[in-house]
C-alpha cells in the first residue's frame, strides 16, 4: 500500500499526533473556501432551493412558495425549452467543431513556421476575446445590415467574378434578421470570439512536445500533415481533453453573443434563445425564477452528462503514459 | 499544409488575422467618427476627425476617467487575490491528500455550471448584509474565488511540480507554508501569468456583478457605465466608440506584457496531468 | 489647456472628488434611479426641486434601460439598494405593479387619486394595478399617430384623408405608393399587426388577457390584425425593416419607407438624427380607420422600502403633475406630457417646422384623450413575444393563420400559469 493512499493516511494519523501537514491543507484551502462558501455555495444552493418554489423576485422574498417539482414538470413541457434546448446545442456543435478543428491545424502551423511575429500573429487572432461586446453588437450589426452592410457589398461584388459569382446569393441576405441565416451568424461570430483563446491553449500545449519525436516522424518519411496526425494530435490528447471540457461548458452557458447581435425583442431572436437567454427571459421577463432555477439544474445536469461522456472520449487514457 | 505551395498556408493565416481583427480596427475607426456616418453606407474604412469632439460628448456624458479608474482598481485586486487564493488551495489540492478533497473539489466545478445572472440574487443579499454594496471591495472579494483558477491551478502543480522536489524540502525542515512560498511559487510564473491575464480580462469585462453592487454612476466600472450611455434607439454611438476604444487599450497592454508568459503558462499544465 | 484639463480630471479622480461638490450642510439625499433618455427630465428638474428644498440633494443613478430594470427587480428581491423614486417605462409597468413592492399612492398620506382628473385618463389606468392600487404616476405618454412622407404621396396622388380614411383604403395607398414610386408603405408588417391588434378596444378591454384571465388570441380581432398584415407582406408594400434596426433607418433615411405608425415622439428622432434633412417633408396625422392607440409611456413610483417616502412623493409630483416641469421635459426630450394642464399650454398649438408647420401637439393631444383605457397584464410581455412569434411563423413559414394563433393561445396559456 503506498503510504500517501487515504486509507493509509487515515491509518498513519491515528498512530500518531497531529503534524503540521495534516494541517496545512486545511490552512491552504480555507481562505479560498471561505469566500466560495460565501459567495459560490450559497447561491448555488440558494438556487436550488428555489427550483422548487415560485417566486417572483419584485415581489420580495416573503413571497415565495413551495410548488414542489412543478417547475420542472412547466418546463420539459414548454415548447420553448425543447427549442432552446435544440438551439443551444446546434450552437455548441456550430462553434466547438470549427473552434477546434481550425484552432489545432493553426496552433501547429504557428508553432513550426512563425517564430518572429509569433506575439503579433497570435494576438491579432486573440484580439477578438478582448474586444467589448459593445463594440461587437454594434459592428457587426453594421457590417452585416442586409441593405447597407458591407459583407453583402462584397458578397455583391463578387458575383461578377466568373467561376467565384455562381455561389454567391442573387439576393441581399440579413443575416441577422432570417431565422435562417441568424444562427449560422451567431455560430461564426462566436467563433470568431473564441478561435484566438484555443489557438492559445494549444500552443502552449505544442510547447511540450519534444522536437526530437518530430524530427524523427521526418527522418523517417513522415510528412508534415501524417506527422500531425500521428504524433501531435495524440501527445496533445490531455490539451484537447481540458479546451473541449471549458469549451462545452461554455457553449451550454452561451449567453452573451447571441443576447448582444439580436434584440430579444424581435422575432428572429427565438431562433438563437440560447438555454440561458431562455433562462433570463424566465427570470426576468417572466418573473418566474423558480422555473428559471429549474432550468438551470437541468442545464447543469446536462453539463454533467456531457463532460463525463468527454472524459470518456479524451481523459483517463491521456494520463499515465 | 502542403510543402508545395507553402504560401498558400500563409495566406490563409494572414487573411484569418485580418478578418479576426477586423472589428477591433473598426471600433478604433468609428470612435473618431461621428454618429451620422457610422450608420452611413458603405461604412467608413479609414479615420475620421471626429476623435476630439467624440471625447468631449464621453466625458460630458461620464465621469469616464473616474469609472477606469474604478475598473483598474477592481481588476487589479481581484486578480492578485485570485492569483494568491487559487495559488495555495491548487497547491492543496494537487499535493496534499484529505478527507473530503474530492468532494470539495466536485463542489467547486459544480458551480461553473451556473450561469451568472442566477448568482445575482443571492449574491446581492450577502453583499447586504455585509454592507458592501457600491463599494469595490463588494466586487473582487467574491471574484476572489475563481473556480476556473482553481482547476488550472491544480492541474498545473499536479503536472509541473515534480513530487521529489517538495519532500526534498522538507526533508530540509522546510515548514508547509514555506515549502510553498519558496520552493514552489517561484516556479508557478507561468500559470501566474496565464491566470492573471485571463481574471483580468474576465473582471475587466463583466458587467453583470457591477449591476448588481454599484448604485451609483461615479462607481461604475466601464462596461457598465458605457451601456449606461446606450438611449434606447438614439445612442451617441461616436462617443461611445471612443469609450470602448479606450477600454480596450489596457487590455491589450496585458495582454503583451505576459504574452511570453501566457505561451509558456499552460505548457504541462494541462497537458500532462 | 487639453493636457492641464486631463491632468486635473486625472488628479480629481486620483482624489476621489469628482462629481458636484455637496451642497452646504447636506443632511438628505434623495435616490433617484432613471434611464436614458428620461434621466435628462429628472436631471432638468434639479433645478425647480433646488427652489423648494434646498437642503436636500437628488442623487440621480442613471443605468442602461433593460440593466435598470433587472437592477430594480434585483434591488425588490431582497429590499435592499432600492431607490426612493424609480422610473419605469411602459413595457414594466403591469409587471412591477404587480409586484406588490411599489407604494400604493391611493392610499395616505399619498391620496393619489385626487390627482386623477388631472392625468390623461388612458395613462393613469395603466398606473392602477388589478386590485385597483395606484402604484406609480405617468410621466410622459405616447399618442399614436401615422408620420407620412407627404411629398412621395403627392407624387402617387394621394392625399392624407385617403390614407386615413380605412385601413383597406390605407393599404390600397400603399399599393399605389409602390407603383409610383417604388417607397415601400411600411418599414415591417409587424408594425401594422401591433396596430390593428389594438384598434378598437373599449375601455377596460384587455389586449391578451380578460379580466378573468382567458387568452384572448383566437378572437376575430386577432384573426382580421394577423391576415391584414400577411396582405400587405403579400403585396410588397412593407420593407421587412424591424423598427430602429440598421436597416429601418438607413430605409427612412433614403426615402425608401413612406410611413411609420408610432408614437408622436417618433417626429423628435427623425429631425435630430434619422433624417433631418427630409425637414418639411414629413407630416403627422391620426391612425387610419379612426383607430386610437398609444405607444409607450414612462412612469415613476416609490418602493414600499424607500428610506424617504414623503419627499419622493414631492419629487414625483414635481416630475408629473407641475405644469412648469412637464413643459421643461417636452422641451428637454421632446417627449408629451401626461398632464393635462401641460397639455394645453399656450406653447402646444406652435408649428412644428420639421411637420411643414403643422401644429401636430394639438391633433396628439386629441389623440391622446380618445385613446381607450386598457388594463396591463402582468404576462402582457409574454404575450407578446408569442403572437410576434406566431406571426412570424404565418409570413416566413406559410403557416395558416388560425392554426398560428391556436398554438399561440396554447402556449400564452402555458406560460401565463399564474395568471
Amino acid at each position: 500500500m503506498d503510504a500517501t493512499t487515504p486509507a493509509a493516511l487515515v491509518a498513519a494519523r491515528k498512530r500518531r499526533p497531529l503534524r503540521a501537514r495534516d494541517v496545512a491543507p486545511y490552512v491552504f484551502v480555507s481562505p479560498f473556501f471561505i469566500l466560495f462558501a460565501v459567495f459560490g455555495l450559497f447561491p448555488l444552493l440558494f438556487s436550488a432551493w428555489l427550483a422548487v418554489h415560485e417566486w417572483d423576485p419584485a415581489e420580495g422574498l416573503k413571497a415565495m412558495h413551495f410548488v414542489g417539482l412543478e417547475n420542472f414538470r412547466f418546463v420539459l413541457t414548454d415548447p420553448w425549452f425543447h427549442r432552446a434546448v435544440g438551439n443551444t446545442l446546434w450552437l455548441s456543435v456550430a462553434t466547438a467543431l470549427p473552434q477546434h478543428l481550425v484552432a489545432l491545424p493553426l496552433a501547429a502551423f504557428v508553432h513550426e513556421k512563425i517564430r518572429r511575429g509569433r506575439d503579433l500573429v497570435v494576438g491579432a487572432y486573440f484580439v477578438p476575446y478582448i474586444t467589448s461586446s459593445v463594440a461587437i453588437a454594434l459592428i457587426f450589426s453594421t457590417l452585416l445590415s442586409r441593405d447597407y452592410g458591407a459583407v453583402n457589398a462584397l458578397l455583391a461584388e463578387l458575383t461578377r467574378v466568373p467561376l467565384l459569382g455562381s455561389f454567391m446569393p442573387d439576393h441581399p441576405i440579413d443575416w441577422l434578421g432570417d431565422a435562417h441565416y441568424a444562427k449560422p451568424t451567431v455560430a461564426f461570430v462566436v467563433f470568431w470570439r473564441y478561435l484566438g483563446w484555443n489557438t492559445v491553449l494549444y500552443l502552449s500545449a505544442l510547447q511540450t512536445i519534444s522536437p526530437e519525436l518530430n524530427e524523427a516522424a521526418t527522418l523517417d518519411g513522415a510528412s508534415p500533415v501524417r506527422r500531425f496526425f500521428h504524433v501531435t494530435v495524440p501527445l496533445l490528447r490531455p490539451m484537447i481533453y481540458f479546451a473541449v471540457t471549458l469549451s462545452i461548458i461554455g457553449s451550454l452557458q452561451l449567453f452573451e453573443e447571441p443576447f448582444i447581435l439580436v434584440d430579444i425583442e424581435q422575432g428572429v431572436s427565438q431562433s438563437v434563445m440560447t438555454l440561458a437567454i431562455f433562462m433570463y427571459r424566465l427570470a426576468f421577463g417572466e418573473g418566474d425564477f423558480g422555473a428559471a432555477s429549474a432550468v438551470s439544474w437541468l442545464v447543469f445536469a446536462l453539463i454533467v452528462a456531457l463532460a463525463w461522456l468527454n472524459a470518456r472520449l479524451f481523459g483517463r487514457e491521456g494520463r499515465g503514459e | 499544409m502542403t510543402p508545395k505551395r507553402p504560401w498558400l498556408a500563409w495566406l490563409i493565416v494572414a487573411l484569418g488575422a485580418l478578418l479576426l481583427i477586423a472589428p477591433f480596427y473598426f471600433t478604433f475607426v468609428f470612435a473618431t467618427r461621428p454618429r451620422t456616418e457610422i450608420y452611413s453606407s458603405p461604412p467608413p474604412l479609414w479615420f475620421g476627425l471626429s476623435a476630439r469632439s467624440n471625447l468631449a460628448l464621453l466625458l460630458e456624458r461620464l465621469p469616464y476617467w473616474r469609472n477606469l479608474g474604478m475598473s483598474l482598481y477592481v481588476a487589479a485586486m481581484t486578480t492578485a487575490l485570485n492569483l494568491l487564493l487559487c495559488s495555495l488551495a491548487g497547491y492543496a489540492f494537487a499535493v496534499y491528500e484529505f478527507r473530503g478533497k474530492n468532494a470539495l473539489f466536485a463542489l467547486v466545478l459544480g458551480s461553473m455550471m451556473l450561469p451568472s445572472f442566477l448568482n445575482m440574487i443571492p449574491s446581492f443579499m450577502v453583499l447586504d448584509f455585509l454592507g458592501w454594496l457600491d463599494r469595490p471591495r463588494g466586487l473582487y472579494v467574491p471574484a476572489a474565488a475563481g473556480a476556473l483558477g482553481i482547476f488550472m491551478m491544480r492541474q498545473y502543480i499536479a503536472s509541473a511540480i515534480p513530487r521529489d522536489l517538495i519532500d526534498a524540502a522538507r526533508m530540509d525542515g522546510c515548514g508547509e507554508f514555506r515549502v510553498f512560498r519558496s520552493i514552489v511559487l517561484p516556479l508557478l510564473g507561468p500559470a501566474l501569468g496565464t491566470l492573471g491575464l485571463i481574471t483580468f480580462i474576465t473582471s475587466w469585462n463583466n458587467f453583470v456583478a457591477p449591476l448588481v453592487v454599484m448604485h451609483s454612476v461615479e462607481n461604475y466600472t466601464l462596461p457598465l457605465a458605457l451601456r449606461s450611455m446606450q438611449v434606447p434607439n438614439n445612442t451617441e454611438w461616436g462617443a461611445l466608440m471612443m469609450g470602448s476604444a479606450i477600454a480596450m487599450l489596457p487590455l491589450l497592454v496585458a495582454y503583451f506584457f505576459s504574452a511570453r508568459r501566457l505561451v509558456a503558462g499552460l505548457t504541462s499544465g494541462a497537458v500532462k496531468s | 489647456m487639453k493636457r492641464r484639463r486631463f491632468a486635473a480630471s486625472l488628479g480629481s479622480c486620483l482624489l476621489g472628488r469628482l462629481g458636484a461638490a455637496p451642497a452646504q450642510g447636506v443632511e438628505t439625499t434623495l435616490v433617484v434611479a432613471s434611464f436614458p433618455d428620461l434621466d435628462r427630465a429628472a436631471q432638468a428638474a434639479r433645478a425647480q426641486w433646488a427652489r423648494r428644498h434646498p437642503d436636500i440633494e437628488i442623487k440621480l443613478v442613471s443605468r442602461q434601460i433593460a440593466d435598470h430594470h433587472t437592477a430594480m427587480t434585483t434591488a425588490l428581491a431582497t429590499g435592499a439598494g432600492l431607490p426612493d423614486v424609480m422610473a419605469l417605462d411602459f413595457r414594466f409597468v403591469g409587471k412591477f405593479g404587480a409586484s406588490g413592492g411599489l407604494e400604493n399612492l391611493a392610499g395616505p398620506p399619498y391620496d393619489g387619486m385626487a390627482l386623477r382628473e388631472r392625468f390623461e385618463r388612458y395613462a393613469f389606468t395603466q398606473a392602477i394595478n388589478k386590485k385597483g392600487e395606484l402604484t406609480t404616476l405617468p410621466t410622459d405618454i405616447g399618442p399614436g399617430t401615422l408620420l407620412y412622407r407627404k411629398d412621395l404621396f403627392d407624387q402617387a396622388g394621394v392625399g392624407e384623408a385617403e390614407l386615413t380614411a380605412s385601413w383597406d383604403s390605407y393599404l390600397a395607398a400603399g399599393r399605389k405608393l409602390k407603383a409610383a414610386t417604388g417607397a415601400y408603405l411600411l418599414g415591417d408588417a409587424s408594425d401594422l399587426r401591433d396596430i390593428l391588434l389594438r384598434a378598437g378596444l373599449h375601455d377596460g378591454e384587455g389586449l391578451y388577457f380578460d379580466a378573468d384571465g382567458h387568452v384572448l388570441v383566437e378572437s376575430a380581432r386577432f384573426v382580421r390584425a394577423f391576415e391584414m398584415s400577411l396582405q400587405a407582406h403579400r403585396d410588397g408594400i412593407e420593407g421587412r425593416a424591424q423598427p430602429w434596426s440598421n436597416d429601418w433607418v438607413a430605409g427612412l433615411k433614403r426615402g425608401r419607407i413612406a410611413t411609420q405608425l408610432m408614437g408622436a415622439w417618433l417626429t423628435g428622432h427623425l429631425r435630430n438624427w434619422i433624417a433631418p434633412d427630409q425637414a418639411g417633408r414629413w407630416r403627422s396625422a391620426p391612425l387610419p380607420g379612426g383607430a386610437f392607440a398609444s405607444y409607450g409611456g414612462s412612469f415613476y413610483a416609490i418602493p414600499k422600502q424607500a428610506q424617504h417616502k414623503a419627499l419622493a412623493w414631492e419629487f414625483v409630483k414635481l416630475l408629473c403633475a407641475d405644469r412648469e416641469v412637464q413643459l421643461q421635459s417636452l422641451r428637454v426630450l421632446d417627449s408629451f406630457p401626461a398632464l393635462l394642464e401641460a397639455q394645453q399650454d399656450a406653447s402646444m398649438a406652435a408649428p412644428i417646422p420639421y411637420l411643414g408647420g403643422q401644429r401636430a401637439r394639438v391633433m396628439w393631444r386629441d389623440i391622446a384623450a380618445k385613446v381607450p383605457a386598457i388594463p396591463v397584464n402582468r404576462y402582457d410581455a409574454v404575450a407578446t413575444d408569442v403572437i410576434r412569434d406566431a406571426f412570424e411563423q404565418v409570413v416566413s413559414q406559410g403557416v395558416a393563420v388560425r392554426d398560428a394563433l391556436r398554438d399561440a393561445r396554447v402556449l400564452i396559456e402555458h406560460r401565463a400559469r399564474w395568471r
